[in-house]
């Protein structure tokens, strides 16, 4: 600051006295009379990122650039917004200027704009972003291969992870907990690797395997189950606000949502590696073809991950509707692979972050040249949201790839026919069946089926007239093919963008060409070629092995999902405004390893789950509680409540009743095209007993058990749910049809095998909805409930009411 | 949020029933999950900020648009120049041409009441109300188009999705009443936003709405179990809890979920007697409309929204749709009027007359208001119009027999004591105490707010 003041104080001195007269006596006064209430260092809020309270403040420039040209008035901002010249930009806001006033300003431009305040003004710091600068902040350094540090506690570590974890307990002087027990330890694995709770023979095995390779081999069954990827995928999905509707305004939904969904599950089943997952998502229409025909379907359905946001339909403005869609794109490719808030560019550089609006419209080029493809387009007038032309990528299937779309163009509201046009339409039914028949009586005979022909289209049309079902004026899209995906391709003009002034699409400022974050280094050098919009150079970027962040925040997802918390607990928030590491050289080395373990998650997670840190117990030690309450040097297991969707599927399986066979498609695919909620209840009861995650997620129409245990919100990016607990997850619990059916199942169940009496029953009711048997006074307590029950009520209503019991405890709810 | 120390069932009580209640009972489940700090915006000192006037809100919300020229907005110019071509130049008027012809009101206005307010005569019975209630008429919104501007209404954001008005309340007050949820919306749109119009978006999901569909809240019955039974079971849950908890060496999270089963169970009892109108005698019912074909439905809704808010719920909002009258405005006007003008006159006298009416704030409005010319020739109807509508709202705080405000001699657009929708905003916060400037929480690496960087309190209408 003290160089600031010595370098103005130079520019003062050539200043003439009667100028700066001249400011004091006219200038001055206009300036704290009229504009300092928002454009000083007092100002109660400043307005449009302009100071006028030093020379160095307008020197400086506010969100719209340049205000001042000294010696030319009509070339500055601030005379042009005095005389009023702009719709938009007119100063003071309220009140115009006296014309005297004007003038004295237009004078004082004119002579130089002599202006001798200058020291800085204080408490605000200039707001010019220092990129170099802000390079030194952590989350924009490489990660660094740091020595794997010593352990008095020799004997404690397994791993090297555990040895980053050991230390840093050791200087807080922390004892770790004991090792959980096995019966813990398989339900843990099991739900965090497959959101399943383990079935009893499962959990047999593992007790009694007394190999040293015994939790490994657990392992590696669980991450080779296929159920694997439905619980993993799940988690990306939340990243990624997948949804298979357009939410906001005029909700439509989005028919082929589920192939991105698919794709995601079949990613993590197969391990793709995460640099190759995320360069399929951003551009994987773009990646040299392969021969491979699944290869390439894959990568066009992966770029649904830029499709599948909410979109405004009502937004009659077209450049304002493709400005929101980019944004959302930037938002999702910043926070999902980067966690960064690049989004706060758009109108301002970012407050906390080294990212400037120049940068922001640098990626809003690259995504500007490339045309969404979901089907869809922003209502204007006379269009009806169906986007002219193919606004789907197309793949390229066999007919068993293909689950038959039943979505058609609808009617805009089902009409009750009319009485005369029932008994009309009874008519022609009759008489269409009449003509089958006969056509099939006639085969052969080419003049009659010329006729029976021309007659049924006759009627077939009409039929269509009268039912309504011909009416499009709102379903005008064209029924699907079933070989449609959501995703982006390139645009017929790539082009670089202009920055949009304080993220108004009508004040355009200076053009930027297509590029990255300049805080994050191009070790490539790259060059975006005029005819591309650059996504494919993005997603090299992004997925450079010196990039330092995508790596770094894919393992602290992973960590966040086996422990409950990251080691970066902001995990959508890497920059200032996040939180710092818990154990950065642990992060870092878990990052490096990723990289060169192919990026494998699989092999990320196995890692980490084989060390001592994952395996210990979770009780709580009321003396280590007081040294660290949050469990950030990971003395014990934290317990964590399952997910919506692991209780539902845990609850299923209970019973006996969980369908793993994956569904084909989506339920909506099956809703009319048009405005949701106009038409009734989505997706009832569809994948009734499949697993969650196939559940139809339409924007605003969550399935309820979802919503009540916190479900993502689907427009929203949520590395992290929300843990609440409140009387509406009781109430659905306690009175829910759905769980009184699942406790009837597991009841019949029970009762069906091969369990005599009461105590032996109680027993395997534990070991099936806990994973272990029961207590001698858990069994007792439930053997005297059921006999108390069983006074009024048959016994598979009293093992029923057990069952729901145990749904409804905190045991069957939380992982320990 | 630091861990808590285990809390007894006294101090969660007394926490749920406070500010931070939602937020406390979020915090004790989430000790585990360790991570809770981002659940609470700790340090931001959630309200009420100042000394409240209202305890709750009732929010009318009149989907569609409905005229405000043709109901609380007295236009005698409009009225003498009915059938003369309005002269609005195209620029920023959307659809309006020029010639198109204004349409003078179709109902007779009388002053009315002590304050001599100017009311339609589609409201006799609200009519009577006028020195309870604060016309807004300088009331404006950014788009004129319903999806938008409903979700404007209820969010303050159409570029994004946010929290809704109701979920801002609770996050900042807490419940009133801990036996019943905070934020209630009856009979919401399942379009136009649907659900996001009452939800909780980056806030806590605790925060959102809890609906109430013909008449009831869902899984509040248990169809097998007698309610003997049920406390059976729920103490065979509490005992395994109990036992858990001893085994985890005292564990918050397991305390959270004793409680939420406790609150559910009482929930089961105190929610169906408040929602069964059946017990309220016949005179009130007829305040209220019940009875008459026209007015039963919503006179009901308003009945209900009497008791909960005297139970104490922060936020009920109830919906009556179809005011977008683009034509037959005449008889569809009329017939919306009548349905609604009985049940909301008998809300506030029932208020009142319980004491209620000071510290129970009640919003009435559209997400936008009517053009005074006529959509066109052939009938009686008029466009969209979100430059200038009327709200108006009564009760805790506000000002009765008063006029805010005011539109161009025809009605078209705001230009007097202009109350944006974002005005309305901060000015529903500032009367239930709290501060729309310092309400926000951090998602996303920023602190959010409802009224984003705009809002200002209108002053003028406090009492």
């Amino acid at each position: 600051m003290f160089e600031v003041i010595v370098i103005a104080a130079a520019f003062a001195a050539p200043q003439g006295v009667e100028k700066i007269e001249f400011f004091e006596k006219k200038i001055r006064p206009i300036l704290a009379n009229r504009c300092y209430g928002c454009h000083s260092a007092n100002a109660k809020k400043l307005k449009g990122g302009l100071l006028l309270d030093t020379h160095e403040g307008w020197a400086n420039g506010g969100d719209s650039g340049e205000v001042i040209v000294p010696g030319d008035p009509d070339g500055s901002l601030l005379i042009q917004a005095v005389r009023r010249v702009h719709d938009k930009i007119q100063m003071p806001p309220k009140k115009p200027l006296p014309d005297a006033e004007v003038e004295a300003l237009v004078k004082w431009v004119k002579m130089g704009a002599p202006d001798p305040r200058m020291r800085q003004a204080m408490g605000r710091k200039s707001k010019k972003i220092d990129v170099a600068a802000g390079r030194e902040f952590w989350a924009f350094q490489p990660p660094r291969p740091e020595p794997v540090p010593p352990v008095k506690d020799a004997a404690w570590p397994r791993t090297d992870v555990d040895r980053f974890v050991r230390a840093r307990q050791e200087q807080a002087g922390l004892e770790p907990n004991v090792d959980a027990d096995r019966h813990t330890l398989i339900r843990r694995a099991t739900i965090d690797l497959i959101g399943l709770p383990p079935t009893r023979k499962e959990v047999g095995a593992f007790v009694a395997d007394d190999s040293p390779d015994a939790f490994a081999k657990v392992l590696d069954r669980l991450l080779a189950s296929p159920q694997f990827g439905e619980r993993w995928a799940r988690h990306w999905l939340d990243i990624v606000r997948y949804a298979e509707s357009t939410g906001r305004t005029r909700n439509f939904p989005y028919p082929v949502a589920w192939r991105y969904r698919d794709y995601v599950i079949d990613a993590f089943n197969a391990d793709k590696p995460y640099d190759v997952f995320i360069r399929e998502q951003l551009a994987g229409d773009l990646m040299p073809p392969s021969t491979d025909r699944d290869v390439q379907n894959a990568r066009k359905i992966a770029t649904g991950f830029l499709a599948i946001g909410t979109k405004d339909l009502n937004e009659r403005n077209r450049q304002q509707y493709l400005m929101d869609q980019a944004d959302d794109q930037i938002d999702v490719t910043g926070r999902a692979v980067m966690a960064l808030t690049i989004s706060c560019a758009r109108c301002h550089d970012h407050k906390f972050d080294p990212i400037p609006t120049r940068d922001y419209y640098a990626l809003a080029g690259i995504f500007r040249s490339s045309d969404l493809l979901d089907g869809y387009a922003n209502r204007s007038r006379g269009n009806n949201n169906y986007a002219k032309g193919d606004r789907y990528h197309r793949l390229d299937l066999n007919k068993a790839q293909m689950p038959k779309p039943r979505v058609t163009a609808a009617p805009a509201r089902p009409r009750k026919p009319r009485p005369k046009a029932a008994q009309r339409l009874k008519k022609i039914r009759e008489e269409l069946q009449q003509l089958a028949a006969e056509r099939k009586r006639n085969r052969g005979k080419r003049a009659v089926q010329l006729r029976i022909r021309k007659r049924t289209n006759q009627l077939r049309r009409e039929q269509k007239k009268l039912s309504g079902a011909g009416n499009r004026r709102r379903g005008g899209r064209q029924p699907l093919t079933g070989n449609e995906a959501m995703g982006v391709r390139d645009g017929a003009k790539p082009a670089d963008m202009a920055v949009c002034i304080r993220g108004d699409i009508t004040q355009k400022g200076e053009r930027v060409p297509r590029g990255f974050l300049s805080v994050i280094p191009d070790a490539e050098h790259t060059h975006i070629a005029a005819d591309t919009s650059g996504r494919l150079q993005l997603a090299r970027w992004l997925t450079n092995a010196d990039h330092p962040l995508t790596a770094r925040v894919m393992v602290n997802r992973i960590w966040h999902h086996l422990f409950g918390c990251g080691l970066v607990r902001t995990v959508d928030n890497f920059g200032k405004a996040g939180e710092r590491p818990s154990h950065p050289e642990l992060l870092d080395y878990l990052a490096l390893h990723f990289i060169t373990d192919g990026w494998s998650i699989k092999k990320t997670i196995r890692a980490i789950m084989l060390s001592r840190t994952y395996q210990v117990a979770s009780k709580k030690d009321a003396e280590k509680f007081t040294t660290d309450p949050d469990n950030r040097l990971l003395w014990r297991m934290s317990p964590r409540r399952l997910e919506a969707e692991v209780i539902r599927d845990a609850m299923l399986a209970v019973g006996g009743h969980l369908d793993l066979v994956p569904p084909k498609g989506s339920p909506v695919m099956g809703i009319p095209a048009g405005e949701m909620g106009r038409r009734g209840p989505v997706g009832k009861g569809f994948a009734a007993t499949k697993r969650s995650i196939y559940l139809p997620i339409v924007r605003n129409f969550v399935p309820g058990m979802l919503g009540v245990f916190d479900f993502a919100e689907p427009s929203t990016i949520t590395g992290r749910r929300d843990v609440t607990t409140v009387a509406t997850q009781a109430l659905f619990m306690m009175n829910s049809a759905f769980v009184i059916e699942q406790a009837r199942h597991a009841s019949e169940r029970l009762l069906a095998s091969n369990a005599q009496g009461a105590e032996e029953r109680g027993d395997i009711a534990y070991r099936l909805a806990l994973g272990r048997p029961a207590t001698n006074s858990e069994r007792q307590r439930v053997v005297s409930y059921v006999r108390d029950f069983m006074t009024s009520k048959p016994e598979k209503d009293a093992w029923a009411s057990v069952f729901q019991a145990i749904f409804a405890s905190a045991e069957f709810r939380y992982v320990r | 949020m630091p861990d808590l120390p285990a809390p007894t069932r006294r101090t969660f009580l007394k926490q749920a029933g406070s500010g931070l209640g939602y937020l406390a009972m979020a915090g004790l489940a989430t000790e585990a999950a360790a991570a809770s700090s981002i659940l609470s915006s700790d340090s931001k000192g959630q309200g009420p900020h100042f000394r409240p006037r209202a305890k709750r809100v009732i929010r009318l919300f009149m989907q569609g648009g409905p005229s405000h020229v043709d109901t609380f907005d007295y236009k005698p110019e409009l009225i003498a120049n009915g059938g003369k071509a309005g002269g609005f130049a195209q620029e920023g008027f959307g659809r309006v041409r020029k010639n198109d012809k204004l349409l003078a009101p179709l109902w007779k206005f009388r002053q009315r009441g002590d304050s001599g307010l100017w009311i339609s005569d589609l409201y006799p019975n609200l009519a009577r109300m006028a020195d309870d209630l604060c016309l807004l008429n300088g009331m404006h919104t950014d788009v004129a188009a319903h999806p938008q501007a409903t979700i404007m209404a209820h969010t303050g954001s159409i570029t994004f999705v946010r929290p809704s008005v109701g979920a801002w309340v609770l996050y900042g007050l807490g419940a009133e009443n801990e036996n019943l949820p905070g934020f209630v919306t009856i009979n919401p749109l399942n379009r136009l936003g649907g659900a996001q119009n009452y939800g909780s978006a980056f806030l806590p999901a605790s925060y959102q709405a809890t609906k109430i569909s013909n008449n009831k809240i869902a899984n509040l019955a248990n169809a097998n179990l007698t309610t003997a039974e049920q406390r059976k079971q729920l103490d065979l849950v509490r005992e395994m809890n109990e036992e858990m908890m001893q085994r985890a060496g005292g564990d918050a999270g397991v305390e959270g979920v004793i409680n939420s089963f406790e609150l559910a169970f009482r929930m089961q009892d105190s929610v169906p007697d408040v929602l069964d109108i059946a017990t309220e005698p016949e005179s009130v019912k007829q305040m209220y409309g019940i009875g008459n074909r026209a007015t039963t439905r919503f006179g009901t809704q308003c009945l209900m929204a009497r008791r909960l808010a005297e139970a104490g719920v922060r936020y009920i909002e109830l919906t009556h749709n179809g005011w977008d009258q683009h034509k037959g405005l005449q008889a569809k006007l009329s017939s919306n009027a009548l349905a609604t003008d009985q049940p909301i006159a008998g809300l506030i006298a029932d208020l009142k007359q319980r004491g209620l009416l000071d510290e129970t704030l009640i919003v009435w409005g559209g997400e936008f208001g009517r053009t005074p010319v006529q959509q066109s020739a052939a009938g009686d109807g008029r466009r969209h119009n979100h430059r200038g509508y009327t709200s108006w709202m009564c009760g805790g705080g506000v000002r009765g027999g008063m006029r805010h405000g005011a539109t161009d001699p025809m009605g078209f657009a705001a230009v007097e004591g202009k109350v944006h929708i974002h005005d309305l905003h901060a000015t529903i916060l500032h009367l239930l105490g709290l501060d729309h400037e310092k309400l926000t929480y951090r998602y996303s690496g920023r602190d959010f707010r409802l009224t984003d960087v705009h809002g200002n309190v209108v002053k003028e209408i406090l009492a």
